[in-house]
């Protein structure tokens, strides 16, 4: 699935975030896109996963626009943010288990067991995640994200609160996706940890998207 | 777009205001000098004057917000949110305007400032709600305002014939149902009205100016920061 | 189904807040108390002083859950996570709408026991009517509340907006409930006031249709 962002233009109240990003993902790519703090990139962020309207331009899903598929479009897109987008009074499982089924993700229980298995979180399954600390919150984010295989996946910082071992395994995951052909976008400061498996980086600055060096 | 109106517009905007200061000068007039003083309530009871053609603006314009937003909800248009928010800022003046002359007109004829009948309560919730449509239009930062304030401008106008409805069956009418007058005072009425109404679409037409030029200098430093920035290496 | 596991969801997290649903349950207890002793010892009218004080527990309730349920869908996300999964927006509503209402009903149960002893009111053959106007008016509160709270969602000061939109739309329902409920207090009949039913089987419907068309629009119009 190719994801096509065309002249993104944004402002807020009279701030003008993004004047006109435009990206394109083809399958088995990992595209970073690093900028500065202030630079708009958790607004691409959710305009890219349809969260959020763009005041111009648009976000099309293999050529037809998502404003015309929003359902489809959603399912085929995983994403994470800062924010977990996960209910806190609940456990990893029962999370993952409820977006799972309203997804429409076959065998969303047995999928979700072994992600977060993956993640080393099947021993907190059943902890509401209220006690969860941020890196074990992270890893159930990241979990909710890839809970479809879905062929899109745009993440926002996914390594923060993660330590090397589960940034690496974040990497084996995106690594595995990749050879699936799923098309990643993500967006992170630290160009370190991702460093192993981008295999394209892009710069927002003043409102747009160049290629960096 | 530019930030400067079209030539038709100004020309209409003048003669509007002209219009308005004229007739509102003249009521005013009227009502002070030509108006017979009533012989029950006396002087009190030209208030009448000012409180029925505000209850009308009132009315008119949050109609007049029920229609823009679903204008706006089916073409997506910013001039309709223009439309509908002003006219609505303009309703809840003349609003204010009947709340406040009423009680002074009701000590006068039934010796209270206030009773829970059908168009009194009515009207306190009608202010209660559209107060609360500024005060959450106000609270949302981004555009998206447009979209939350017409479903606003529909659904709380849909819903005042029911509320007005039960509250005329739960209490019965003390108001009086029709402005009966006959004569003079009609017409110094029907004079009154006219020239509120005018001053309304007056004011509305200072209000949208506003949002125009602001959508205009909006667009402009937009297409300015596009412009000034080279297009170097852009990803297509 | 999206609709029942979104109610089932809500009503979940509901559950697993004890502070919340004690501060719910005491706070409608204390209401209904307070009305008793400021109206008591000797009711004047009690049928009409306890409907007055069921409806008005209600209605402060009410505005807590639907508040609380807001917030569970904000703090975290869940709300934007909800959009994410492609579910139909309409389904989404009344999921919540349904948990709002059996929320609400739960209050209800709590709070109507404790007027009928407090006042001294109510008779067990009333009862059956009585759910059904207590039906009537919770299914609304839940169809307008859930819509007027999407509305409402990410904003500052949420639940005096929530209170301040919501009261002056729904004042068919609170009459409506407040008439029939005295009515069947007071003489087991609501043969004057039948009228009243129809006006709050239109509330709730036309919130329902209502929110057919708005919600989707609603959920989407973000920040």
């Amino acid at each position: 699935m190719i994801l096509r962002a065309e002249s993104i233009a944004k402002r807020f109240e009279d701030r003008i975030v993004l004047h006109a990003a435009s990206l394109r993902l083809e399958p088995g790519e990992i595209v970073l896109l690093s900028g500065a703090n202030g630079s708009g990139k958790t607004t691409l962020a959710r305009i890219l996963a349809t969260l959020l309207q763009p005041d111009r331009g648009e976000i099309q899903l293999d050529g037809v626009p998502v404003s015309k598929r929003r359902s489809a479009a959603r399912r085929a897109i995983g994403f994470a943010t800062h924010v977990p987008l996960l209910y806190l009074g609940l456990t990893p499982m029962e999370n993952l288990a409820f977006f799972g089924e309203l997804s429409g993700v076959a065998a969303a229980r047995e999928r979700a067991a072994a992600l977060l298995q993956r993640l080393k979180m099947d021993g907190f399954a059943d902890m509401p995640l209220v006690h969860f600390s941020r890196g074990m919150l992270q890893r159930v984010v990241l979990s909710r994200a890839l809970l479809g295989d879905p062929p899109i996946l745009i993440l926002d910082e996914p390594y923060a609160g993660l330590d090397d071992e589960g940034s690496a395994t974040l990497n084996a995951l995106l690594a595995e996706a990749r050879l699936r052909g799923a098309a990643t976008i993500l967006i992170a400061h630290d160009r370190d940890r991702a460093a192993p498996i981008v295999t394209r980086a892009c710069l927002l600055r003043d409102g747009r998207i160049e290629e960096a060096p | 777009m530019t930030a400067q109106l079209p030539g038709w517009w100004r020309m209409c905007a003048i003669g509007i205001w002209a219009a308005a200061g004229a007739l509102i000068a003249w009521s005013l007039w009227s009502v002070a000098a030509r108006a017979p003083v009533e012989a029950v309530m006396g002087p009190v009871q030209k208030i009448v004057y000012i409180h029925v053609p505000s209850a009308i603006v009132t009315l008119l314009a949050f109609g007049i917000t029920f229609a823009a937003g679903i204008a706006y909800l089916a073409t997506k248009q910013w001039i309709w949110d223009a439309v509908g928010a002003a006219s609505c800022e303009i309703g809840m003046v003349f609003a204010t305007v009947v709340m406040v002359t009423g009680p002074l007109w009701a000590r006068s004829a039934w010796n209270t400032w206030w009773t829970w009948e059908p168009r009194l309560t009515t009207f306190f919730i009608l202010w209660i709600l559209y107060m609360g449509y500024h005060l959450v239009r106000a609270s949302i930062r981004s555009t998206s305002r447009r979209t939350v304030s017409a479903i606003m401008g529909v659904v709380f106008f849909v819903n005042l014939p029911i509320v007005w409805k039960s509250v005329e069956w739960w209490r019965g009418s003390l108001h009086p149902r029709n402005v009966t007058m006959t004569g003079e005072m009609r017409e110094i009425l029907l004079l009154s009205m006219a020239a509120w109404l005018v001053f309304y679409v007056a004011v509305l037409e200072r209000r949208l100016r506003l949002e125009w030029m602001r959508e205009a200098a909006l667009s402009e430093a937009d297409a300015a920061a596009s412009a000034a920035v080279p297009l170097k290496g852009v990803t297509a | 189904m999206t609709l029942f596991a979104v109610a089932a969801k809500d009503l979940k997290l509901h559950a697993r807040d004890a502070r919340y649903l004690a501060t719910l349950v005491l706070f409608s207890a204390a209401l209904v108390l307070i009305l008793s002793v400021a109206f008591g010892p000797i009711f004047r009218d009690p049928a009409r002083e306890a409907s007055a004080t069921v409806w008005a527990a209600l209605f402060f309730a009410g505005i807590l859950g639907l508040t609380r349920a807001l917030d569970l869908e904000g703090e975290s996300g869940g709300g934007d996570a909800l959009r994410l999964t492609g579910s139909d927006p309409y389904a989404l509503y009344l999921g919540k709408t349904l948990a709002n209402f059996l929320l609400l009903a739960g209050v209800f149960v709590l709070v109507l026991p404790l007027t009928a002893i407090f006042f001294d009111v109510g008779d067990l053959r009333v009862l059956p009517a009585l759910l059904g106007v207590a039906g009537l008016a919770l299914i609304g509160y839940a169809a307008w509340g859930t819509l007027f709270a999407a509305l409402a969602r990410g904003l500052k000061a949420r639940e005096l907006l929530l209170s301040v939109l919501l009261f002056p739309s729904l004042v068919p329902l609170w009459i409506g409930a407040v008439k029939l409920t005295h009515a069947l207090w007071d003489g087991g009949s609501i043969e004057p006031v039948r009228d009243w039913v129809k006006v709050m089987a239109a509330m709730d419907v036309l919130g329902l249709a209502l929110a057919a068309w708005l919600y989707e629009l609603l959920q989407e119009a973000g920040e």
